[in-house]
Protein backbone atom coordinates (compact mmCIF):
# COMPACT_ATOMS: atom_id res chain seq x y z
CA UNK A 1 0.00 0.00 0.00
CA UNK A 2 1.65 3.36 -1.20
CA UNK A 3 0.88 6.36 0.71
CA UNK A 4 4.07 8.20 -0.74
CA UNK A 5 3.75 9.84 -4.16
CA UNK A 6 6.91 8.80 -6.51
CA UNK A 7 7.66 12.11 -6.54
CA UNK A 8 8.50 12.31 -2.81
CA UNK A 9 10.73 9.12 -3.09
CA UNK A 10 13.42 10.79 -5.16
CA UNK A 11 16.22 12.12 -3.11
CA UNK A 12 16.04 15.16 -4.27
CA UNK A 13 15.39 18.28 -1.70
CA UNK A 14 12.48 20.00 -3.33
CA UNK A 15 10.21 17.06 -4.85
CA UNK A 16 8.19 17.57 -7.25
CA UNK A 17 4.73 18.49 -6.20
CA UNK A 18 2.01 16.32 -6.73
CA UNK A 19 -0.95 16.60 -9.22
CA UNK A 20 -4.37 16.20 -7.60
CA UNK A 21 -6.94 13.75 -9.15
CA UNK A 22 -9.01 16.39 -10.90
CA UNK A 23 -11.99 13.92 -10.71
CA UNK A 24 -12.31 14.29 -6.59
CA UNK A 25 -10.58 17.35 -6.81
CA UNK A 26 -14.24 19.32 -6.46
CA UNK A 27 -15.52 19.03 -3.26
CA UNK A 28 -18.78 17.72 -4.08
CA UNK A 29 -17.11 14.76 -5.48
CA UNK A 30 -14.80 14.74 -2.46
CA UNK A 31 -17.44 14.61 -0.42
CA UNK A 32 -19.30 11.61 -2.52
CA UNK A 33 -15.92 9.55 -2.51
CA UNK A 34 -15.30 9.67 1.39
CA UNK A 35 -18.40 8.50 2.11
CA UNK A 36 -18.87 5.95 -0.52
CA UNK A 37 -15.19 4.96 0.89
CA UNK A 38 -16.87 4.60 4.32
CA UNK A 39 -18.94 1.74 3.22
CA UNK A 40 -17.44 -1.55 3.93
CA UNK A 41 -16.05 -3.13 1.17
CA UNK A 42 -18.58 -4.89 -1.13
CA UNK A 43 -21.53 -2.92 0.08
CA UNK A 44 -23.75 -0.78 -1.53
CA UNK A 45 -26.00 2.01 -0.95
CA UNK A 46 -29.26 3.73 -2.26
CA UNK A 47 -28.56 6.89 -4.41
CA UNK A 48 -31.16 8.44 -1.48
CA UNK A 49 -29.50 7.31 1.40
CA UNK A 50 -26.11 8.90 -0.36
CA UNK A 51 -27.49 12.00 -0.71
CA UNK A 52 -28.64 12.47 2.52
CA UNK A 53 -25.28 11.47 3.79
CA UNK A 54 -23.47 13.64 1.45
CA UNK A 55 -25.71 16.36 2.00
CA UNK A 56 -26.55 17.12 -1.79
CA UNK A 57 -29.46 17.65 -3.78
CA UNK A 58 -30.76 15.04 -5.93
CA UNK A 59 -29.77 16.95 -9.28
CA UNK A 60 -26.58 17.61 -7.63
CA UNK A 61 -26.00 14.18 -6.91
CA UNK A 62 -26.84 12.59 -10.15
CA UNK A 63 -24.43 14.82 -12.27
CA UNK A 64 -21.57 14.66 -10.09
CA UNK A 65 -22.09 11.09 -10.06
CA UNK A 66 -21.93 10.26 -13.48
CA UNK A 67 -18.88 12.16 -13.75
CA UNK A 68 -17.23 9.68 -10.97
CA UNK A 69 -19.23 6.58 -12.86
CA UNK A 70 -17.15 8.00 -16.65
CA UNK A 71 -14.22 7.87 -14.28
CA UNK A 72 -14.53 4.33 -13.47
CA UNK A 73 -14.36 5.28 -9.34
CA UNK A 74 -18.27 4.33 -8.85
CA UNK A 75 -20.34 1.49 -9.41
CA UNK A 76 -23.77 2.50 -10.62
CA UNK A 77 -26.18 -0.80 -10.23
CA UNK A 78 -29.94 -0.73 -11.18
CA UNK A 79 -32.25 -3.07 -9.76
CA UNK A 80 -35.55 -3.71 -8.31
CA UNK A 81 -36.73 -4.49 -4.77
CA UNK A 82 -40.65 -5.43 -4.96
CA UNK A 83 -41.11 -3.83 -8.43
CA UNK A 84 -39.58 -0.29 -7.86
CA UNK A 85 -36.46 0.01 -9.26
CA UNK A 86 -33.40 0.86 -6.93
CA UNK A 87 -30.18 2.36 -7.35
CA UNK A 88 -27.22 1.25 -5.72
CA UNK A 89 -24.07 2.63 -5.51
CA UNK A 90 -20.58 1.81 -4.68
CA UNK A 91 -16.81 2.81 -4.85
CA UNK A 92 -14.68 1.09 -7.13
CA UNK A 93 -11.46 -0.38 -6.11
CA UNK A 94 -9.88 2.42 -8.71
CA UNK A 95 -12.15 4.93 -6.81
CA UNK A 96 -10.67 3.58 -3.54
CA UNK A 97 -6.94 4.10 -4.45
CA UNK A 98 -7.70 7.54 -6.33
CA UNK A 99 -9.07 8.95 -2.93
CA UNK A 100 -5.83 7.31 -0.89
CA UNK A 101 -3.65 8.99 -3.45
CA UNK A 102 -5.65 12.54 -3.47
CA UNK A 103 -5.31 12.33 0.55
CA UNK A 104 -1.54 11.46 -0.33
CA UNK A 105 -0.94 14.41 -2.22
CA UNK A 106 -2.36 16.66 -0.19
CA UNK A 107 -0.52 15.61 2.68
CA UNK A 108 2.84 15.96 0.44
CA UNK A 109 1.19 19.02 -0.61
CA UNK A 110 1.24 20.27 2.95
CA UNK A 111 4.23 18.83 4.22
CA UNK A 112 5.91 20.86 1.38
CA UNK A 113 4.18 24.59 2.29
CA UNK A 114 5.76 23.99 5.48
CA UNK A 115 9.47 22.77 5.77
CA UNK A 116 10.88 21.75 8.58
CA UNK A 117 8.00 22.59 11.45
CA UNK A 118 5.13 21.27 9.13
CA UNK A 119 6.94 17.81 9.26
CA UNK A 120 5.17 16.91 12.44
CA UNK A 121 1.66 18.34 11.22
CA UNK A 122 1.82 16.19 8.56
CA UNK A 123 2.72 13.52 9.95
CA UNK A 124 -0.41 13.50 12.51
CA UNK A 125 -2.68 13.65 9.44
CA UNK A 126 -1.06 11.00 7.87
CA UNK A 127 -1.97 9.21 10.61
CA UNK A 128 -5.26 10.38 10.86
CA UNK A 129 -6.30 9.85 7.34
CA UNK A 130 -4.31 7.01 6.43
CA UNK A 131 -5.75 4.42 3.49
CA UNK A 132 -6.66 2.09 6.87
CA UNK A 133 -9.35 5.26 8.22
CA UNK A 134 -11.45 4.52 4.90
CA UNK A 135 -12.24 1.16 6.55
CA UNK A 136 -15.25 1.50 8.50
CA UNK A 137 -14.46 1.40 12.23
CA UNK A 138 -16.15 -2.36 12.68
CA UNK A 139 -15.20 -4.03 9.93
CA UNK A 140 -11.39 -3.85 10.24
CA UNK A 141 -9.60 -7.12 9.36
CA UNK A 142 -12.46 -9.95 8.42
CA UNK A 143 -13.96 -10.96 5.59
CA UNK A 144 -16.90 -13.40 5.53
CA UNK A 145 -18.14 -14.69 2.82
CA UNK A 146 -21.69 -13.96 2.50
CA UNK B 1 -11.67 19.81 16.26
CA UNK B 2 -12.06 23.79 16.26
CA UNK B 3 -13.39 24.07 12.91
CA UNK B 4 -15.57 20.73 12.75
CA UNK B 5 -18.49 23.19 11.30
CA UNK B 6 -16.40 25.92 9.47
CA UNK B 7 -16.60 24.26 6.55
CA UNK B 8 -20.49 24.38 6.54
CA UNK B 9 -22.61 23.09 4.14
CA UNK B 10 -21.61 21.39 1.03
CA UNK B 11 -21.06 23.90 -1.77
CA UNK B 12 -23.19 23.76 -4.80
CA UNK B 13 -20.54 24.36 -7.17
CA UNK B 14 -17.41 22.67 -7.48
CA UNK B 15 -15.34 24.79 -5.28
CA UNK B 16 -12.48 22.16 -4.24
CA UNK B 17 -10.32 24.37 -6.31
CA UNK B 18 -10.54 27.33 -3.72
CA UNK B 19 -9.44 25.33 -0.18
CA UNK B 20 -6.15 25.05 0.32
CA UNK B 21 -4.74 20.91 1.37
CA UNK B 22 -5.07 21.61 4.92
CA UNK B 23 -8.67 22.53 4.66
CA UNK B 24 -9.40 19.71 1.93
CA UNK B 25 -8.12 17.25 4.46
CA UNK B 26 -10.11 18.33 6.95
CA UNK B 27 -12.81 18.07 4.93
CA UNK B 28 -12.13 14.45 3.99
CA UNK B 29 -11.70 13.85 8.17
CA UNK B 30 -14.95 15.61 8.80
CA UNK B 31 -16.96 13.75 6.29
CA UNK B 32 -15.52 10.69 6.81
CA UNK B 33 -16.16 10.65 10.71
CA UNK B 34 -19.74 12.25 9.93
CA UNK B 35 -20.99 9.38 7.91
CA UNK B 36 -19.68 6.59 9.48
CA UNK B 37 -21.35 8.15 12.48
CA UNK B 38 -24.52 7.62 10.41
CA UNK B 39 -23.90 4.27 8.79
CA UNK B 40 -22.43 2.08 11.91
CA UNK B 41 -24.04 1.72 15.22
CA UNK B 42 -22.41 3.14 18.14
CA UNK B 43 -21.53 0.43 20.82
CA UNK B 44 -20.57 2.95 24.04
CA UNK B 45 -24.35 3.57 23.41
CA UNK B 46 -25.56 0.07 23.38
CA UNK B 47 -22.80 -1.07 25.87
CA UNK B 48 -24.42 1.88 28.41
CA UNK B 49 -27.79 0.45 27.79
CA UNK B 50 -27.06 -3.23 28.79
CA UNK B 51 -24.59 -1.41 32.32
CA UNK B 52 -27.40 0.32 33.30
CA UNK B 53 -29.96 -2.65 32.81
CA UNK B 54 -27.83 -5.37 34.50
CA UNK B 55 -26.71 -2.70 37.41
CA UNK B 56 -30.46 -1.72 37.93
CA UNK B 57 -31.69 -4.61 37.39
CA UNK B 58 -29.82 -7.20 39.18
CA UNK B 59 -29.46 -4.60 41.81
CA UNK B 60 -33.43 -4.92 42.15
CA UNK B 61 -33.35 -9.11 42.38
CA UNK B 62 -30.87 -8.60 45.45
CA UNK B 63 -32.79 -6.56 47.00
CA UNK B 64 -35.58 -8.61 46.54
CA UNK B 65 -34.15 -11.82 48.07
CA UNK B 66 -35.68 -12.19 51.40
CA UNK B 67 -32.13 -13.36 52.69
CA UNK B 68 -30.00 -10.06 51.07
CA UNK B 69 -28.50 -7.68 54.01
CA UNK B 70 -31.36 -5.08 52.61
CA UNK B 71 -34.44 -6.49 51.52
CA UNK B 72 -37.74 -4.11 50.46
CA UNK B 73 -38.36 -5.22 47.17
CA UNK B 74 -41.07 -7.43 45.88
CA UNK B 75 -40.02 -9.97 43.69
CA UNK B 76 -42.55 -8.56 40.70
CA UNK B 77 -41.08 -5.21 41.30
CA UNK B 78 -37.64 -6.81 40.77
CA UNK B 79 -38.61 -8.58 37.39
CA UNK B 80 -40.25 -5.41 35.82
CA UNK B 81 -37.39 -3.42 36.28
CA UNK B 82 -34.75 -6.03 35.11
CA UNK B 83 -37.58 -6.92 32.14
CA UNK B 84 -38.31 -3.08 31.12
CA UNK B 85 -34.49 -1.94 30.95
CA UNK B 86 -33.55 -4.95 28.83
CA UNK B 87 -36.51 -4.43 26.81
CA UNK B 88 -35.48 -0.93 26.56
CA UNK B 89 -32.19 -2.04 25.38
CA UNK B 90 -32.80 -4.64 23.07
CA UNK B 91 -35.30 -1.73 21.14
CA UNK B 92 -31.99 0.45 21.08
CA UNK B 93 -29.91 -2.34 19.30
CA UNK B 94 -33.01 -3.04 16.70
CA UNK B 95 -33.38 0.48 15.87
CA UNK B 96 -30.28 1.54 15.39
CA UNK B 97 -29.35 -0.96 13.41
CA UNK B 98 -32.02 -0.39 11.13
CA UNK B 99 -32.15 3.45 10.88
CA UNK B 100 -28.00 3.59 10.09
CA UNK B 101 -28.21 0.43 7.62
CA UNK B 102 -30.80 2.10 5.60
CA UNK B 103 -30.56 2.19 2.45
CA UNK B 104 -26.87 -0.35 2.15
CA UNK B 105 -26.64 -3.92 1.35
CA UNK B 106 -23.47 -6.04 1.18
CA UNK B 107 -21.29 -8.50 3.08
CA UNK B 108 -21.50 -6.28 6.23
CA UNK B 109 -25.10 -5.95 6.65
CA UNK B 110 -25.48 -9.78 6.22
CA UNK B 111 -22.69 -11.00 9.00
CA UNK B 112 -24.05 -7.94 10.98
CA UNK B 113 -27.84 -9.34 11.23
CA UNK B 114 -26.26 -12.88 11.29
CA UNK B 115 -24.64 -11.58 14.05
CA UNK B 116 -27.71 -10.09 15.91
CA UNK B 117 -29.60 -13.36 15.26
CA UNK B 118 -26.61 -15.49 17.12
CA UNK B 119 -27.90 -13.14 20.74
CA UNK B 120 -31.24 -14.27 19.74
CA UNK B 121 -30.38 -17.94 18.93
CA UNK B 122 -27.62 -18.72 21.65
CA UNK B 123 -30.65 -17.32 24.66
CA UNK B 124 -33.28 -19.04 23.15
CA UNK B 125 -30.75 -21.79 23.53
CA UNK B 126 -29.62 -21.86 27.22
CA UNK B 127 -33.14 -20.66 28.20
CA UNK B 128 -34.57 -23.87 26.57
CA UNK B 129 -31.92 -25.96 28.32
CA UNK B 130 -32.91 -24.32 31.88
CA UNK B 131 -36.26 -24.85 31.72
CA UNK B 132 -35.29 -29.06 30.31
CA UNK B 133 -33.28 -29.11 33.58
CA UNK B 134 -36.40 -27.52 35.87
CA UNK B 135 -38.94 -30.06 33.98
CA UNK B 136 -36.27 -32.91 34.74
CA UNK B 137 -36.18 -32.00 38.57
CA UNK B 138 -33.32 -29.58 38.78
CA UNK B 139 -34.24 -27.85 42.77
CA UNK B 140 -36.28 -24.37 42.44
CA UNK B 141 -34.10 -23.20 44.74
CA UNK B 142 -30.91 -23.51 42.08
CA UNK B 143 -32.90 -21.15 39.31
CA UNK B 144 -32.05 -17.81 40.53
CA UNK B 145 -28.22 -19.11 40.15
CA UNK B 146 -28.74 -21.09 36.68
CA UNK B 147 -30.58 -18.27 34.84
CA UNK B 148 -28.78 -15.04 35.42
CA UNK B 149 -25.33 -16.81 35.31
CA UNK B 150 -25.88 -18.59 32.26
CA UNK B 151 -27.00 -15.63 30.54
CA UNK B 152 -23.89 -13.99 31.86
CA UNK B 153 -21.52 -17.00 29.83
CA UNK B 154 -24.09 -16.78 27.21
CA UNK B 155 -23.24 -13.22 26.91
CA UNK B 156 -19.82 -13.78 27.61
CA UNK B 157 -19.85 -15.63 24.86
CA UNK B 158 -21.48 -13.88 22.01
CA UNK B 159 -19.05 -10.80 22.59
CA UNK B 160 -15.84 -12.73 22.72
CA UNK B 161 -17.25 -13.91 18.83
CA UNK B 162 -18.06 -10.01 18.35
CA UNK B 163 -14.97 -9.40 19.34
CA UNK B 164 -13.14 -11.61 16.80
CA UNK B 165 -15.60 -10.86 14.35
CA UNK B 166 -15.13 -6.71 14.32
CA UNK B 167 -11.63 -6.89 15.60
CA UNK B 168 -12.40 -5.30 18.48
CA UNK B 169 -10.64 -6.17 21.75
CA UNK B 170 -12.45 -4.74 24.00
CA UNK B 171 -15.27 -6.88 23.13
CA UNK B 172 -13.12 -9.80 23.35
CA UNK B 173 -12.09 -8.49 26.72
CA UNK B 174 -15.79 -7.63 27.83
CA UNK B 175 -16.48 -11.07 26.90
CA UNK B 176 -13.90 -12.37 28.44
CA UNK B 177 -15.01 -10.82 31.48
CA UNK B 178 -18.72 -12.09 31.50
CA UNK B 179 -17.83 -15.31 31.05
CA UNK B 180 -15.85 -14.41 34.41
CA UNK B 181 -18.90 -13.13 35.61
CA UNK B 182 -21.38 -15.72 34.94
CA UNK B 183 -19.14 -18.42 36.79
CA UNK B 184 -18.39 -16.19 39.49
CA UNK B 185 -22.23 -15.01 40.21
CA UNK B 186 -22.71 -18.85 40.84
CA UNK B 187 -20.04 -19.51 43.24
CA UNK B 188 -20.94 -16.64 45.22
CA UNK B 189 -24.29 -18.25 45.98
CA UNK B 190 -27.95 -16.83 46.65
CA UNK B 191 -28.94 -14.03 46.77
CA UNK B 192 -25.08 -13.02 46.70
CA UNK B 193 -25.32 -14.08 43.17
CA UNK B 194 -27.28 -10.86 42.17
CA UNK B 195 -24.80 -8.23 43.70
CA UNK B 196 -21.96 -10.18 41.44
CA UNK B 197 -23.80 -9.52 38.29
CA UNK B 198 -24.95 -5.92 39.28
CA UNK B 199 -21.76 -4.67 40.11
CA UNK B 200 -19.24 -6.59 38.48
CA UNK B 201 -21.51 -7.67 35.14
CA UNK B 202 -23.23 -4.00 34.69
CA UNK B 203 -19.84 -2.69 35.69
CA UNK B 204 -18.23 -4.41 33.21
CA UNK B 205 -20.75 -3.00 30.49
CA UNK B 206 -19.89 0.58 31.80
CA UNK B 207 -16.18 0.16 31.83
CA UNK B 208 -16.10 -0.83 27.75
CA UNK B 209 -18.18 1.89 26.95
CA UNK B 210 -15.80 4.14 28.47
CA UNK B 211 -12.89 2.15 27.14
CA UNK B 212 -14.72 2.68 23.31
CA UNK B 213 -15.28 6.22 24.06
CA UNK B 214 -11.80 6.76 25.25
CA UNK B 215 -10.37 4.49 22.16
CA UNK B 216 -12.14 6.69 19.78
CA UNK B 217 -10.76 10.03 21.23
CA UNK B 218 -7.36 9.02 21.13
CA UNK B 219 -7.76 7.90 17.32
CA UNK B 220 -8.87 11.50 16.72
CA UNK B 221 -5.95 13.38 15.16
CA UNK B 222 -5.54 16.95 17.21
CA UNK B 223 -4.39 19.72 13.98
Amino acid sequence: MSTETPASAEPSRQPALPALDPVIHAQPRLRVTVTLATLADGDQITFPRLQELAGMTAGNLATHLRKLEDAGYVRVTKAYRSRTPVTWLSLTTAGRLALEEYAAALRTLLASARPGSGSAASKEWSEGTSPSAFIPPNIRQEHIDG
Amino acid sequence: MDDLNALGPPQPVAAGEELAPQELLELIRTQHEAAARDLYVDPARILVSWGVAWTLGFGAFYFASPRARWHFLPLWAAAAVLVTLSAVAVAGVVTQMARRGRGVQGPSRTVGARYGWSWLLAFAGVFALNIGLSQHGLPASLAPLLWPGSAAVVAGVLYLAGGVLFADRVQYGLGAWMLAVGAGSVQAGWPANFAVLALAGGGGFLAAAVFILARARRARPQP
